[in-house]
Formats: C-alpha cells, sequence, structure tokens
C-alpha cells in the first residue's frame, strides 16, 4: 500500500469508510504513526461522514452493560505508557505514604516498585527511590540481601561514552560506601555486590558518574547523580 | 441536529479519564452509550455483539484518552472512530457471517432499512447531505451502504448487482467528488 501525496485522501476515506481489507488497515495505522498528512486526512475525512452517526436514533442503554465495562476497566496508572502493566496502584496503601519522599510522585513509583518487587517470587528486603537534587525521582533499587540488588532507572540519565554509572550504599558509617556494581549502558541491571550486612531500613543508596570500569579508589569520586533512603516493604 | 453534550465537555472528559476519574468515563456513557450502540449494531447487527463492541471501546476510550489530540479533530469523532473500528473488526472476523446464516431475511431487510434512515435523519441543510445528493443514487446508496452497514466492496457489488471492480472505481470516483463539494 502506497501513501502517496496524491493517494493519501483517498485511502483515508477508503479507511474511514471500512473498505480496506485487514492487512490494509494494519499497514495504514501502522503508517499513521510517523505520518502527520496521513493522520490528518483520517481525522478530516471522520469529521465529513461523522453526521451519518450523530444524527442515529439512540439505542435504549441499561446499566449491566456499564456494570460490565466498569468491572473491565484496569487502573489508570500514573504514567500513560504504562497503561494495561497490571495492578501498579493496588499496592499503593498506607505504609508506603507513610514513608513516602517529597512528593506524589515519589509516592506511587514506591508503590510501583513494589508492585515490581511483589510480581516475583523473591521479596527484596528494602527498596530504595532514588531522587536527583531537583527532587525527581531517578531510579529504584531493591536489594535482595544475599549479595544480589537490581537497580531499574526511571528517567533518562545522560552518560558520556567515557564514563557509567556507579551504585553505592552505605551500610554503616564504620565500613563507608560500598559499591553494589556498575550500570552497562544506561539500561536496568542486576547487581552482584560484595557480601554485606542485610540491608536496612534507611539504609543510604546513590548512583554516581564515574569513569569506565567504575571509581579507581572503591569510592564513590564522581558527581552524584540520585540518592534515597532504603525502606522496608510493609 | 441538537447535541445533548458540548464538544468541549467530551474533550474535558477525555482528559479526566486521563487521569484515571471514573466518573468522566460513566459521564460520556451516560451522554453517548445509546448512540454508539445503535451504530455499532448497524454494523454488526445484532444487538449482543453490539454492546460486545461498545464495551471494547470503553475500555480502549479509557486506557488511550491520553492520545486524544484536540488537533485532531473533535473529541466525539476520535469516540466514535473507536467504537467504528472495533465494529469493523469483529466484521473481519467473521462474526456477522454467523448472524447472515441465522437470519438472513430478516436481516437483510432490516440492514438497508438502517441505511437509508441515516440518509433521511441527515441534516438536510448539512454539507454532507448536498454533497451526497449530488451523487446519483446508486452511488449515494454505495457510499451510505459502506460507511453505515459496514459492507465491503464485495458485498456492494451483489448487492447493486455490478462487477466488482466497477464498483470499486465508482467508490472511489464518489468519494473524490465528495471530498471536492465538501472542501
Amino acid at each position: 500500500m502506497t501513501f502517496d501525496r496524491d493517494n493519501i485522501a483517498a485511502v483515508a476515506d477508503e479507511y474511514v469508510l471500512g473498505l480496506l481489507e485487514a492487512a490494509e488497515v494494519a499497514d495504514l495505522e501502522a503508517e499513521m504513526e510517523r505520518n502527520d498528512d496521513l493522520k490528518a486526512a483520517v481525522a478530516a475525512s471522520r469529521e465529513r461522514f461523522l453526521p451519518l452517526d450523530t444524527t442515529v436514533e439512540p439505542a435504549t442503554t441499561d446499566e449491566t452493560l456499564w456494570q460490565r465495562i466498569e468491572r473491565a476497566l484496569p487502573e489508570q496508572s500514573a504514567s500513560p505508557r504504562r497503561n494495561g502493566q497490571g495492578p501498579a496502584n493496588d499496592n499503593n496503601g498506607n505504609g508506603w505514604r507513610a514513608t513516602a519522599i517529597a512528593s506524589l510522585a515519589a509516592t506511587v513509583l514506591l508503590a510501583l516498585g513494589l508492585a515490581f518487587s511483589l510480581m516475583r517470587t523473591v521479596e527484596p528486603l528494602v527498596v530504595a527511590v532514588l531522587l536527583n537534587d531537583a527532587g525527581e525521582v531517578q531510579a529504584v533499587v531493591e536489594d535482595f540481601g544475599n549479595e544480589n540488588a537490581a537497580i531499574r532507572l526511571l528517567a533518562d540519565i545522560d552518560v558520556p561514552a567515557d564514563k557509567t554509572i556507579q551504585v553505592w550504599t552505605l551500610p554503616s558509617k564504620e565500613m563507608g560506601p560500598v559499591s553494589l556494581g556498575l550500570i552497562e549502558g544506561i539500561r536496568s541491571t542486576r547487581l552482584d555486590g560484595p557480601s554485606l550486612p542485610l540491608p536496612k531500613d534507611n539504609q543510604l543508596y546513590e548512583i554516581t558518574l564515574e569513569q569506565q570500569g567504575g571509581s579507581p579508589t572503591g569510592r564513590p569520586t564522581g558527581p552524584i547523580l540520585a540518592k534515597g533512603w532504603a525502606r522496608l516493604p510493609r | 441536529m441538537l447535541m445533548s453534550s458540548a464538544p468541549d465537555e467530551l474533550e474535558r472528559s477525555l482528559a479526566a479519564c486521563a487521569n484515571g476519574d471514573r466518573n468522566a468515563l460513566r459521564h460520556i456513557y451516560d451522554v453517548e452509550a445509546g448512540r454508539l450502540i445503535a451504530i455499532a449494531q448497524r454494523i454488526v447487527r445484532r444487538r449482543e455483539l453490539a454492546e460486545e463492541v461498545v464495551q471494547e471501546a470503553f475500555i480502549r476510550i479509557w486506557t488511550h484518552a491520553h492520545q486524544y489530540e484536540s488537533t485532531r479533530g473533535s473529541a466525539r469523532g476520535w469516540i466514535y472512530a473507536i467504537v467504528r473500528n472495533r465494529a469493523l473488526n469483529m466484521l473481519r472476523d467473521g462474526k456477522r457471517e454467523h448472524a447472515i446464516e441465522d437470519i438472513e431475511t430478516l436481516q437483510e431487510k432490516d440492514s438497508s432499512d438502517d441505511v437509508m434512515t441515516a440518509w433521511y435523519r441527515l441534516d438536510r441543510n448539512s454539507r454532507l447531505y448536498a454533497c451526497l445528493d449530488a451523487l446519483d443514487d446508486q452511488r449515494k446508496r454505495s457510499i451510505l451502504m459502506a460507511y453505515v452497514g459496514g459492507y465491503s466492496h464485495g458485498e456492494i457489488a451483489g448487492r447493486l448487482r455490478l462487477p466488482l471492480g466497477t464498483t470499486k472505481s465508482w467508490i472511489r470516483r464518489s468519494l473524490t467528488a465528495l471530498r471536492e463539494c465538501m472542501a
């Protein structure tokens, strides 16, 4: 199927009238995502024919159809992109609210972090939401103890080609900051850290920008990108 | 034609849906469900299939409300298009075929009535009415059969007793004439 300038209006009309085959419909809907002219032509065509629909004699309605709709509605989550991805808000209970960090967004993300952790068989011992200086959520760390932790980046962090993001925690003042590992590229990752005491409530986690291969000193040397304090899932 | 809800009210409802307000979706249901069921039923014929279409459409309105852009047409047009697309998809999946086998004669009469009823109910002062009226009767009917009844090229050709190729080029030319007339 072609979407030439001359052809667009005609194809849009046939789409709106329902005259295209299933495969052509799929092609057109994919093309619409990137072709603004086509999108506009479809919108214009819809508006042209809309009076044939708005003037229809309404059917009788009843409460049972609405009840069926309402039962099937998924929760609307904080970020529209997460639509349909499960019970993200079902865990937004009082325990999380009480420990919310700074903002409603952080609260919701804590709940998301918990939901994420609940969907797996192994539960993390603590979850930490990491915020930048502006108070914006950047990442969630889940620490499982047993030398295992996972970090999910929740913001686009600009990492220069010769740098890397290193994840740290502060098990105690005596031990000082300990590296949990590096994030490969700018993706979320599982970390295999050293053997440490079990993570506790209020333990500090942070991510810093370090040179390739990680901090040469074994202590954070680069700028802190985000930090946050652990919470125990309630 | 008097609208029971101003378009900008539907726009506000969609925005509220995107923010998780179920009352806003309920409002859209209260204002539009009767028409939406009727529109779906013109295409899928059976009431229970039409309700299935409308149910799926409302879930999609809810989950995709954030994608509505007012610069791309009216909120009403966006909502109706979702219902029309669900109904047309159901046709392509072949559900209506069973309905046709079940009650062929009755349904045949009903659907051609539906198509002409849509024509008679159209506002005589509208651009669409004037421009459709400028087409000859068979061509006007073929456009209405497609849009209102969800008929395919083949079904229209069969009912108007015309070769398929002729029907396709008729419809294509009629649509071009309509676009020029309404521009």
